[in-house]
This record gives C-alpha cells, sequence and structure tokens, in this order.
C-alpha cells in the first residue's frame, strides 16, 4: 500500500458513489456489517431498491462463503475470496471472485449460461421446477441462487473463469441491479473493471477498501464492521487500529474538502509484512496544502520522546493558534506508526488537491 | 443541590454518572464524538459547580475502551478541575479502569497521570470474555 496506489484506486472507482471490497474471511458478522454499510449509505432515489440489492449481496457473499475451494488460510493472498458492492450512476453491481476447482466449471458454466439465456416465465419455470426437484446438492441449491439473481435484477449474470492453476480457477461473478427509475442511460460497468481492482487490491495486500461518502454518519458504521472484523487479532492490535481509524476517519469528514456538498474519500486497510497499513484519500481545498504538509512535516520530523512531550503539554494547554502547529490526532498518530506518516498531494486543479496518507502499526 | 447528570452511554458517547447525593463520578463506555466540546460542556459546567463545594472525598473513576484525542482534550479539562478540589481541604481520587490486554487504555492512563496532579491510580478488571 502507498500513497500513490491510493489515488490510482481512487481514480478507479472515481464514478462510483459508494464502493466496498474486501478479502478475508466470510463470517456472517462481516455481511451483517456490510449490508448494513449499505442500507444506510443508498442515497434516497435509490431507496426502493435498497432490500433487493440486501438480498443479492447476501446471496453472492454466501456463495463465496459456500462454495469456494479453498484451503484454511490464516492472511489472505491473491486467490483469496473477493467480494464487492459498488454504485455507479443507476446501477449497484455485486461482485464475488473465489477459486474454483476446474472439474467443476462446466457445471457451474452451464447452469449460468442457462439462466443467461431464459426469458422471464422460462425463469419461473425453472425455478419451480428446481425447487421441487429432489435432487437438490448437499451445498443447499441446484442454481437456484443464480436464477434468484436473475429473477431479483431482470439482467444477465456476467461472470469469467481465469485459470490459475492446471488444478484451479478464480471465478468472477457480476450482479446488476439497475434502478428502472432513474435510468442514466449509461452503459454498464464491465465486469473487467472489477477484475482489474481485484488483482489491485491482492497485489497491493489490502483486506478492505471503501470509497463514498466520509461524513459522521457514514463513518460510523464503517468503524463498526472494521471493529467486527478484527475480533481474532490481539486486543492490543485492534484498539490500535480502531483508535487511529476514528482518528484519520474523522480527520476526513472535519477537513476534506467537500465536493458536491459530499466529503468523498477513500480508505483502505491492508496486511503486508506482519504490519497493519491504513491508507486514507481524500480531496483538500488548496489553500490549506502547504499549512498541513508544514504540520506533518513537523510531527515527522521529531523523536517519539519529543512527540510525547508535545503531546502531555497539549494535553494541559489545549491548542494553540500558530498556524502549522499540528493537533493532539496528528501528534498521537506520528508517535504511534512504526517510521513515519507517509504522505502525498497530488494537484488536481486550482482549487483542490488529492491528498494521500498511509501509516502502519 | 445541583440536578445529577446521567447520559446514557451511545454509539459514539460515553456514560457519564456525576451524582453528589450518591457519591457517584464515573465516566464509562467510548468517546469518540466528533465535536467532544459540546457534548463535555455540560459535564464541565456541572463538575465546575461541584468543585466549589465538594464531598469530604471524591472518587472519580474513567473506565474508557476508546477515546479520540479531541476527547482527550476535554477528559483533561475535567481532570484539571478535579485538581482544584484540594484547595477546599478535602480529597480526591481519580480511578483509571482498563480491561486485561489493553495495552492501550493503561498507556492512555499512565500518560494522563503523567500530566495530572492528582492522586491517580490505574487499575485493571478482568477481560469479559473469561
Amino acid at each position: 500500500m502507498t500513497t500513490n496506489t491510493i489515488y490510482q484506486f481512487y481514480r478507479l472507482l472515481e464514478k462510483d458513489t459508494i464502493s466496498f471490497s474486501y478479502r478475508g474471511s466470510f463470517s456472517n458478522n462481516v455481511l451483517t456489517m456490510v449490508t448494513q454499510l449499505f442500507k444506510d449509505n443508498v442515497e434516497e432515489k435509490h431507496e426502493r431498491l435498497r432490500n433487493k440489492l440486501s438480498f443479492l449481496m447476501i446471496e453472492s457473499f454466501q456463495n463465496i462463503a459456500r462454495y469456494a475451494d479453498t484451503g484454511e488460510k490464516t492472511m489472505p493472498d491473491e486467490t483469496s475470496e473477493f467480494f464487492m458492492t459498488r454504485n455507479v450512476g443507476d446501477t449497484f453491481y455485486v461482485i464475488s471472485a473465489n477459486l474454483i476447482d476446474n472439474d467443476k466449471i462446466p457445471t457451474v458454466k452451464e447452469k449460468l449460461d442457462r439462466v443467461n439465456t431464459l426469458d422471464k416465465s422460462e425463469l419461473n419455470k425453472l425455478y419451480r421446477e428446481v425447487l421441487t426437484n429432489k435432487q437438490i446438492n448437499e451445498k443447499g441449491g441446484a442454481g437456484l441462487g443464480f436464477i434468484e439473481m436473475v429473477r431479483k435484477t431482470k439482467g444477465k449474470l456476467p461472470y469469467d473463469f481465469v485459470k490459475i492453476s492446471p488444478e484451479q480457477s478464480m471465478f468472477f461473478m457480476q450482479i446488476e441491479l439497475r434502478n428502472p427509475k432513474t435510468d442514466d442511460g449509461l452503459p454498464p460497468v464491465s465486469l473487467d473493471d472489477a477484475k482489474q481492482i481485484q488483482a489491485l487490491v491482492a497485489q497491493e495486500n489490502i483486506l478492505m477498501m471503501h470509497k463514498g461518502d466520509f461524513s459522521e454518519e457514514a463513518v460510523g458504521p464503517m468503524l463498526r464492521m472494521v471493529e467486527e472484523n478484527m475480533q481474532n487479532i490481539s486486543l492490543k492490535v485492534h484498539k490500535k487500529i480502531f483508535h487511529f481509524l476514528v482518528e484519520i476517519l474523522q480527520n476526513i469528514s472535519k477537513h476534506s474538502y467537500p465536493i458536491n456538498n459530499k466529503h468523498e474519500g477513500i480508505f483502505q486497510i491492508g496486511y503486508e509484512n506482519d504490519k497493519f497499513h491504513i491508507g486514507t484519500g481524500n480531496f483538500i481545498a488548496a489553500n490549506e496544502v502547504e499549512n498541513l504538509k508544514e504540520q506533518l512535516d513537523s510531527v515527522n520530523s521529531k523523536t517519539v520522546e519529543e512527540l510525547n512531550e508535545m503531546y502531555r503539554k497539549y494535553l494541559r494547554e489545549g491548542k494553540t493558534t500558530k498556524s502549522g502547529s499540528a493537533g493532539l490526532g496528528l501528534i498521537d498518530l506520528a508517535r504511534e506508526t512504526d517510521d513515519k506518516i507517509n504522505y502525498e498531494f497530488i494537484k488536481v486543479n486550482d482549487t483542490y488537491s488529492f491528498f494521500s496518507l498511509t501509516v502502519k502499526f | 443541590m445541583a440536578e445529577p447528570i446521567n447520559l446514557e452511554r451511545t454509539k459514539n458517547s460515553p456514560e457519564i454518572i456525576l451524582d453528589k447525593e450518591n457519591a457517584i463520578f464515573k465516566i464509562s463506555g467510548r468517546s469518540i464524538v466528533e465535536d467532544p466540546k459540546e457534548f463535555y460542556t455540560p459535564v464541565y459546567n456541572w463538575l465546575e459547580e461541584y468543585v466549589k463545594a465538594p464531598l469530604d472525598r471524591t472518587n472519580f473513576i474513567i473506565d474508557l475502551e476508546y477515546f479520540n484525542s479531541s476527547s482527550a482534550r476535554q477528559i483533561m479539562e475535567l481532570i484539571m478541575l478535579l485538581e482544584k478540589i484540594p484547595e477546599t481541604g478535602n480529597k480526591v481520587k481519580v480511578s483509571w479502569l482498563y480491561e486485561e490486554g489493553d495495552e492501550m487504555s493503561r498507556e492512555r492512563g499512565d500518560e494522563i497521570k503523567m500530566v495530572s496532579k492528582l492522586d491517580f491510580e490505574i487499575k485493571e478488571y478482568p477481560s469479559e470474555d473469561y
């Protein structure tokens, strides 16, 4: 994870009103939080799609948990299960990727090709047939999930198998839920787009990535999700990550440059070389760049002892008004991060720049 | 006597009980509100009155699993108010509680103890999971 790739990710997700990607363990807790995140953040005009979207997310997520041919892994790698939900224009996309044994591909392909070519009444007929068929496989459905996805979206299910070894492939699938009331006329985002994101997320060792509005209301569910997902790591590390995540996300919500009344931003959590990495990116007003840069350079140039002293002095005396003097949050971040706070400013136009930051613990 | 303060815990803000009659002074939970100044102002105002005529002994309990840096400032403001109690000839102690294994909370407590001028104890309690 680097400050520069954060910007690359932002550009890849530029059209997404909200997007969330995830690699890791697929527990029901995570699922509950992800669906909640979208429920809380779906724009009003798409409110009628909420329940459908939740249903599709659950279906897709559970498919991964149920069918992925992945052995036990302690940490995710490039073939780990991947899940993504994104809203672009008036369409929601739910993308899944997981390992599948090559010998199962023909069966899955056949089911997908079948649902992708049937019309509404044929689908209903097939659904009833499968439902009453006694030969339902032990994993809970002879393609019922696929039929439901197509019936609910009235669309197709783009898919792909990417061979990674003689035995296994990555199976990619995208569910597309279009809002019929507010058709934006945009062509659908292709599955290749999601494949590119999955590859980059894996390459950068990112576990979780969220792009969207970082206003106060949006930060809450995000934090709860991260917290829920960290239950199996040590309390010490868990506390530290949560602590700084609060700090960083609240900073974005307070200080980022609003575009169309939204505090757009991106945040990532990754795990690399035995450390957790947090990365964020957001816009900042051009006239605040110098001041922020000065603060970052100032805390980065100090030793931990000096930072401790600054922090303690600040605790009793409160904010100094001198421009360029860092606040408690930055001092705290600088003294706790392994190494220093990495940052980058990329000028977008004369009004604002893109500011990205990474820290690790 | 001022009405007690009794704030319920929320997802982002702590439970706060300030009750002179029953001698309970306690902040617990998490404090990650975005505008702690606004949140803590009524608490500060209550305590500002209290320290003028405190009980013989005040045991102020702080049991916070998380607090953001702007909350840290506000909590320090409260502690600095408590520092006025000894001037009235009465006793005051801060008890900083943290869950077993929560090094971060302990370190934060140590740090606040270092900058405060109060009798300040730091106490671990067993993890709820066991």
